[in-house]
């Protein structure tokens, strides 16, 4: 009884706090855009209406390669009164748009990276 | 019956051990989920091709020009800094903050780079390592 009454109190002073930071850099690339987007049909005036304007342009063996990226961070920090643990994740969502000379769709390459991030405090392990 | 300057001893001791660990900091980045050997053990030189590595990796990074086709770049980032500051244990016996810093931070790159033809097949792929190492070291000397 008497190692609890001093136990609880040291325990809620020493995990005195946590904190959640989220940060994102560009526009979410929506599926359904990035499925109407066919290969062998769609134009590049096309692609540019569907998704905007692209974050960069690439010269890629020939071909305009448009690509588009959205980052996203999670941080979570436990904050004790002796020692603070914190762990940044940062992933990524890539989309590349390959085009042809004649301006026509040529391969969609896309991943979605962002989904399986996670608030991860513990910064030991992988 | 503990006397006063055992106790005070003790509460010294817990305090110097408290003190000691107080201000430390470990904080970890990662960009990405770093990928092994393991993971690209599936390419083959001169018959996998992009598409079927993207199928496997995902997007990406970056694809870039070469002379002899495209070079697809997968990025990590690691890096590991780890911070302890002694002068936490004086502060509350000094008139001033006093700071006694070591800190140190490992900082990994690493990319995949696979180089491929103009028809998109595999030519070579190796990694770059720059590995931060596995462990948190303030320990800067």
């Amino acid at each position: 009884m008497k190692v609890s009454l001093v136990a609880v109190p040291v325990l809620f002073l020493t995990l005195s706090a946590c904190a959640f930071n989220r940060g994102t850099l560009g526009d979410d690339i929506k599926p359904e855009a990035v499925s109407a987007i066919k290969k062998a049909s769609t134009t590049k005036a096309e692609v540019l209406s569907l998704l905007g304007a692209p974050d960069r342009i690439l010269q890629v063996n020939g071909r305009d390669v448009f690509q588009y990226y959205r980052y996203d961070a999670k941080a979570g920090s436990l904050l004790l009164i002796v020692v603070n643990f914190s762990r940044f994740s940062v992933k990524s969502d890539d989309l590349f748009v390959l085009l042809n000379r004649e301006g026509i769709v040529e391969d969609v390459i896309s991943s979605k990276r962002t989904n399986g991030l996670e608030f991860r405090f513990w910064p030991f392990g992988d | 019956m503990r006397t006063w300057s055992g106790r005070l001893g003790i509460t010294f001791l817990v305090m110097a051990l408290w003190a000691d660990l107080s201000a430390c900091n470990i904080v970890r980045v990662t960009l990405n989920t770093p990928l092994t050997p393991d993971d690209v053990a599936f390419i083959e030189p001169g018959s996998t091709t992009l598409p079927d590595v993207i199928a496997k990796l995902g997007a990406p990074d970056a694809l870039t020009d070469s002379d002899t086709g495209i070079v697809a770049t997968y990025r990590f980032l690691d890096v590991k800094y780890s911070r302890v500051n002694f002068g936490w244990l004086f502060k509350y016996w000094s008139p001033v903050d006093p700071d006694l810093i070591f800190s140190r931070t490992g900082l990994g790159v690493d990319a995949l780079e696979v180089f491929c033809d103009s028809r998109l097949v595999v030519r070579h792929q190796s990694f770059l390592r720059h590995l931060s190492g596995p462990r948190f070291n303030p320990y800067p000397f």
